[in-house]
């Protein structure tokens, strides 16, 4: 089954110039991502509404310390556009250096985190709420780590001086991808933390 | 001694286990560290194994060199075409980003896939053609027909329908590939693996809890059911992978004048199948991973002792898998439109309402879900509002067929064996869209659920639906694919067979549901005896019709009278070009100047291709 002639002149390109390729392909695997939360999500809401239990039952989230490591993912997500924003200013010293600063951000939250696992009281073993929490709560930490992942390898690219504003949309995939998992986290932190049983 | 060093199968050979024996150590080492007894988990070993393992595979095949090269900061050439195209038996053995190859590599990967879940019906088919138990323990029955409904389900009906897809919709839209090729690949390579970790639960006495894995069965099972849980994982991600791919590359590499609505219906349906897969399945990987966790790690998601609640993972699941069903049916609708159309020389009847209904399908499959649950205790207010929307849904199902139809009216029907096939379909899809209206009506399933017309509604719709689209799209497409004709009279023949053996086979299902058969039990009461009997032997006759089908495909393709570029004279892109189409399909940009259905119009097209023949006058639709 060879094929019949060869054309050695190919272009795989797109035709529709307006959409780049792989930040449409980013949103779209983002959607799913977004499901896949809302499968865990899904499960929290029949816990907390149809079966009615009173959250987190017998433990305690502390609320207050999360909230502060909150602020720090969400000040994360604005060093990470300072970088595209200096990438577009061709300043290749400060897309490193906010990248680096989006980095240390993450790798914090991420940190306090486990502190957090180590100190709240409960395992994942102990009733469904536990359960529960720390597969939301660990979903997200594994989002952040491989956000932290594509950090480095953005940092990296930084230093051999591979972006630049005609080829930048790996950069920008990096950023679309941490917003998400900001915004996914002020959800979690929302329906997680802060909303009280009644 | 380079091949185990180049990304070959050869290399997989060496690095999977060496991946899978690195994280058994790295567990060993971490559980002996933090204490954790006993250290040698044999189960928790046996899952980083498998995992690591898959991941081994691909790697070994090469499916990420080239990111591990953007890792590292290198250069990466983005035309660089060396994994494109076959040029020899070999190249179908690699990782090849090929569309045309990869499509030949999901439909004879997932069709031997279809042969052994069939061995296996077939073995318990002969357990079930007498009462008693003669040939298989109740535990091996059990583990039989739940192989047998996941591997028809995850890696053969959801991907052959992405490899057809693969294949024909670059042609279809003009595009000289997909978007992201080496995706593509490694969306294909995920599915060995993943039916390797589901078969290879033999060796742990396989699963043993239905294609749907329920909780509490499925937290009280052996070894198996983590592989079932992790098999799932597996090949819905490769179908999710696939599905962003389709989605990008129609949405961006449509050729210049190719709008919406001049797009072929098959490129329609994969727009709205690929949106399903996107959004629905991570929630079985959710109910997945979650059931996991409470086998593999002692949570207590689904059990009740432990706070939990056993239903929410039949909501979680049906919420993929009702989609799901539409996952593998809504393409086999779009090949039953080109088909159709094609074989009947009409334009499709009423093209717009075919498209807007697809939409309509994948929009409305989310509301319905529950209907898999009248039965199962859940909160009784949802009742009537689903089963209204399950009745709702067969509208644009309706629509549909009345389109089929109404192509067909007054046209000259060519009965080839991909027409057969095409119409035979709407003549069993129709009767499987009946009983699942019946069980939509919620007094009715309540008193027939889990019997034997559960099983008669969706073999209906699978076997009378899904596979004998996938075959008139085998037919169909056979000639562009191998540039020969396929033989006609055999091909009648396997139509035939396959038509009267499948309706033997299935349509007493439905008087044995109706009287009381339990589905899913290895016996039954003696007055069942004869029907049984008569269902074995009919499914028998069925299997082996296969075999007919895979005689004419294999010998067609060495030996069948050469096809040329069109022998059906279709209008759509793919018969444009020649059979086989070249490595990089089309000479030049194609220009699409009308609609992919304008037969019966002198002299009209759909399309042209520069270089393959001259522009002529533009017309607009
Ligand atoms: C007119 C459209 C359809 C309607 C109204 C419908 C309705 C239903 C209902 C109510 C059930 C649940 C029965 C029970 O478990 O008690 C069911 C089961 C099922 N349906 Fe359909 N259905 C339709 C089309 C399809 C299609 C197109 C497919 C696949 C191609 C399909 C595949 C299945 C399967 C696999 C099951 C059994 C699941 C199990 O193992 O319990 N259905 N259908
Ligand atoms: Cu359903």
């Amino acid at each position: 089954m060879s094929a019949a002639t060869d054309h050695s002149a190919p272009q795989i390109q797109p035709y529709r110039t307006g959409l780049r390729p792989e930040i449409l392909g980013l949103i779209i695997f983002l959607v799913s991502e977004a499901a896949l939360f809302g499968a865990f999500f899904m499960y929290y809401a029949n816990l907390r509404v149809l079966n009615g239990i009173v959250w987190p039952g017998e433990f305690d989230i502390p609320a207050e310390a999360t909230s502060i490591n909150t602020l720090i993912l969400v000040l994360s997500s604005f060093t990470c556009e300072f970088a595209l924003l200096s990438l577009y200013k061709r300043k290749n010293g400060a897309v490193f250096a906010w990248l680096l600063a989006t980095f240390i951000l993450g790798a914090i939250f991420l940190g306090l985190q486990v502190e957090e696992y180590r100190i709240v009281g409960f395992t994942p073993q102990d009733e469904a709420t536990g359960a529960i929490f720390f597969t939301l709560t660990g979903l997200h930490g594994v989002h952040v780590f491989i956000g932290l992942v594509l950090l480095l390898l953005g940092m990296i690219r930084a230093l051999a001086g591979r972006w630049s504003p005609e080829r930048h949309s790996g950069l920008l995939a990096i950023s679309i991808y941490w917003h998400f998992v900001d915004i996914v986290w002020v959800l979690l932190f929302t329906v997680v933390y802060c909303l009280p049983s009644s | 001694m380079t091949a185990v060093l180049k990304p070959t199968l050869a290399r997989c050979l060496w690095v999977a286990p060496a991946f899978a024996a690195l994280a058994i150590l790295i567990t060993v080492a971490a559980r002996s560290i933090f204490g954790m007894t006993p250290v040698l988990q044999e189960s928790t070993l046996l899952t980083v194994a498998y995992i690591a393992g898959g991941i081994g595979f691909i790697v070994g095949i090469g499916g990420f060199d080239y990111w591990f090269t953007w890792m590292k900061g290198g250069e990466l050439d983005p035309n660089d075409h060396s994994q494109h195209g076959a040029r020899s038996w070999g190249d179908y053995f690699k990782f090849n980003t090929d569309h045309k190859v990869i499509g030949i590599q999901y439909i004879v990967f997932t069709f031997i896939m279809f042969l052994v879940g069939g061995m296996f019906a077939e073995v318990f088919r002969s357990e079930l053609a007498r009462p008693g138990q003669q040939v298989l323990t109740d535990q091996q029955y059990s583990g039989l027909i739940s192989q047998h409904g996941v591997i028809m389900i995850f890696v053969f009906m959801v991907p052959v329908f992405a490899g057809i897809g693969n294949y024909v919709i670059p042609l279809m839209i003009g595009a000289a590939d997909m978007a992201f090729p080496r995706l593509n690949a490694l969306s294909f390579w995920l599915l060995p693996v993943a039916a390797f970790t589901l078969l290879s639960s033999f060796m742990f006495g396989s699963f043993d809890g239905g294609w749907t894995g329920y909780p509490t069965l499925s937290e009280q099972s052996g070894y198996g059911m983590t592989l079932y849980q992790l098999g799932i994982q597996l090949a819905g991600a490769s179908s999710i992978a696939t599905a962003v791919n389709f989605l990008v590359t129609i949405i961006t590499m449509r050729a210049p004048g190719m709008t919406l609505f001049r797009m072929p219906l098959l490129v329609w349906a994969n727009l709205a199948t690929s949106a399903l897969v996107v959004a629905a399945t991570p929630f079985i990987a959710g109910a997945q991973f979650m059931a996991m966790f409470d086998r593999e790690m002692g949570t207590h998601f689904f059990t009740v002792a432990g706070g939990g609640d056993t239903l929410v993972y039949q909501h979680i699941f049906w919420f993929y898998s009702h989609p799901a069903v539409y996952i593998m049916i809504l393409p086999g609708f779009g090949i039953i439109s080109e088909v159709i159309a094609t074989h009947a020389r009409k334009p499709v009847f009423g093209y717009r309402a075919v498209a807007f209904s697809s939409a309509g399908i994948a929009i409305l499959g989310f509301a319905v879900w529950a209907h898999h649950m009248f039965a199962s205790g859940m909160e009784p207010w949802l009742r009537v509002p689903i089963m209204l929307s399950t009745l709702l849904i067969a509208i644009p199902t309706g629509i549909k067929i009345f389109s089929w139809l109404g192509t067909m009216w007054g046209g000259v029907l060519r009965m080839t064996t991909a027409n057969l096939f095409a119409i035979g379909f709407i003549f069993t899809f129709v009767i499987g869209g009946l009983s699942g209206v019946m069980l939509a009506v919620v007094p009715f399933d309540v008193s027939i659920t889990n019997s034997y017309f559960i099983v008669a509604h969706f073999h209906y719709v699978l076997f009378g639906g899904s596979i004998m689209t996938i075959y008139a799209g085998f037919y169909h497409w056979f000639p562009k694919v191998t540039g020969r004709m396929y033989n006609e009279v055999v091909g009648r023949w396997h139509f035939w067979i396959t038509f009267v053996a499948m309706n033997i086979t299935f349509f007493p299902m439905h008087y044995q549901g109706l009287v009381g058969m339990p589905r899913r039990v290895a016996d039954y009461a003696p007055e069942f005896a004869w029907s049984n009997m008569v269902i074995s032997l009919a499914a028998f006759v069925l299997g082996a019709s296969t075999l007919i089908f895979v005689y004419n495909m294999i010998h067609s393709a060495r030996h069948g009278k050469k096809a040329g570029a069109n022998p059906w004279g279709g209008l759509t892109l793919e018969w444009l070009l020649s059979s086989p189409p070249p490595i990089f399909n089309f000479p030049a940009t194609p220009r699409v100047i009308g609609g992919p259905y304008r037969y019966g119009e002198e002299g009209a097209k759909h399309a042209i291709v520069p270089e393959v023949e001259p522009a002529t006058v533009e017309t607009t639709v």
